[in-house]
């Protein structure tokens, strides 16, 4: 019970380069306050997300993943995050079928100028993961 | 029908208008079947048209170079047009021989049903929407239902979608999809955690045999994820941890390409319900996209395709 109480989920985030990345940035320099548990890795876009790493990042013990991207016509490469949406959708909706609660895997658009939507996003993803509790889908045998 | 595609096949190769022919002749095993590759004409004789024809032959397409005359079945013509969509196979290279099929023969099923292995049957014949089973000179029929496999019950698409020349005419759909889906829609009335523990104790018992993999007429790729080292992705080593991710990761590879034809749970040494993945992967993709395998040449595949509106619920 001692180590629930401490329990903290981690969260892994791809962020696109172009806007969530620099979004994320925002949120910082305009000291929008969110929680410590996300760790951000940097794509060249939310089309680069490949949906394995999704599936690893749970294997290792991850209790979310966030992908993050431009908005739906934004993309600084025309149509990245259209095909990323449509990757997305499958992986999150097949995973849900499998038996990966559907709160842990997540995605949305930030722009570079939301910075505060950055910060609500993250904030509620963990809110949602504390109750959703620690991601025990593959035991310790990674 | 048989008459018709020996002629068919012996003028494609003789006319040169083929290099090879594929189909099926008479398997090793009682009732079986097995695919038929052949160049010359005085094999073609050999070529079988049956109720037990199982294999999708499509998987050939992307190994064999060179024109290819292929029979089809319903499901097998969506693969071979996934292919066209997905430049593995130019349409100009193939002649589809079509069969319009009303169900394949699970064996499986028929021993269940008649409690007796497949060596001790006389003979299963298919009249009808009935299936006539011989064991020790006794004849007893059941409905057909009961001993097709489960993706051919309700299946939408009997009759080959894309052909050159059809042996026989149209049909029409066998039973409902009910009975195809029982599994999915039972585990759809679980909890996620016992939806993970059912798969986590089905891929406890996959030994990574990849014969799903290269059974699959979608699984094209010449080096698959699972054999790269710069990542390793997966352990060489068959843990059920690694062995659901391989699986997982392969159905969303094959998303919009697989056409539930079941080859992948037909071909698992190990009985593991790969079927319950693959069906519920192509009612995601319908539902979701309003997107059906094989059925447009023209069109592009699931996943190189867009739409500017879509799926947006899903997303934040």
């Amino acid at each position: 019970m001692e180590r629930e109480a401490e329990w903290e989920p981690k969260l892994l985030s791809f962020c696109c380069r172009w806007c969530s990345y620099a979004g994320a940035d925002l949120a910082g320099t305009s000291r929008k306050k969110y929680p410590a548990n996300i760790r951000i890795i940097r794509v060249p876009c939310s089309g680069r997300v490949d949906p394995l790493f999704i599936i690893k990042a749970l294997q290792l013990g991850f209790d979310g993943v966030l992908v993050s991207g431009c908005h739906p016509g934004d993309c600084h490469y025309q149509t990245g995050n259209y095909y990323a949406r449509r990757r997305i959708a499958i992986t999150k909706k097949f995973l849900e079928y499998m038996g990966v609660e559907s709160q842990r895997i997540q995605a949305s658009w930030v722009s570079a100028s939301e910075g505060g939507k950055f910060a609500e996003v993250v904030s509620e993803m963990v809110k949602e993961l504390k109750e959703v509790g620690p991601n025990q889908l593959f035991g310790d045998g990674k | 029908m048989e008459q018709k595609l020996r002629q068919e096949a012996k003028a494609l190769l003789e006319q040169d208008k083929v290099d090879y022919i594929i189909g099926y002749e008479k398997g090793s095993l009682k009732f079986t079947t097995t695919p038929l590759i052949t160049k010359d004409k005085n094999d073609v004789d050999r070529l079988v048209v049956n109720p037990l024809i199982v294999n999708n032959l499509s998987v050939f397409l992307t190994e064999i170079r060179g024109r290819i005359g292929i029979v089809a079945k319903g499901c097998d013509s969506r693969s071979i047009i996934s292919l066209i969509q997905d430049n593995k196979v130019s349409r100009e290279d193939v002649v589809i021989i079509g069969v319009p099929c009303s169900g394949i023969i699970d064996l499986c099923k028929v021993e269940r049903l008649v409690g007796e292995e497949r060596d001790e049957l006389d003979d299963v014949t298919r009249e009808g929407d009935k299936v006539a089973i011989v064991v020790d000179g006794r004849r007893r029929e059941f409905p057909i239902e009961e001993v097709l496999f489960d993706n051919c019950l309700g299946c939408k698409f009997p009759t080959p979608q894309e052909y050159d020349v059809l042996l026989g005419e149209a049909t029409s759909p066998v039973s409902e999809m009910t009975a195809s889906r029982a599994r999915i829609a039972e585990l759809e009335g679980m909890s996620s955690q016992e939806r993970w523990n059912f798969w986590k104790g089905e891929f406890n018992r996959c030994i990574r045999c990849y014969a799903c993999r290269n059974v699959c007429p979608a699984c094209f790729c010449e080096r698959c994820f699972v054999e790269e080292t710069e990542p390793q992705w997966v352990s060489p080593i068959p843990k059920w941890q690694d062995n659901l991710m391989f699986q997982v990761t392969r159905n969303i590879h094959v998303a919009g390409r697989c056409t539930d034809c079941g080859e992948c749970e037909r071909a698992c040494p190990m009985n593991i319900p790969l079927r319950s993945m693959a069906r519920k992967m192509y009612e995601t993709v319908e539902e979701l996209f309003h997107y059906e395998a094989g059925l447009d040449k023209a069109a592009p595949s699931l996943l190189t395709a867009y739409e500017s509106v879509e799926a947006e619920d899903l997303i934040r």
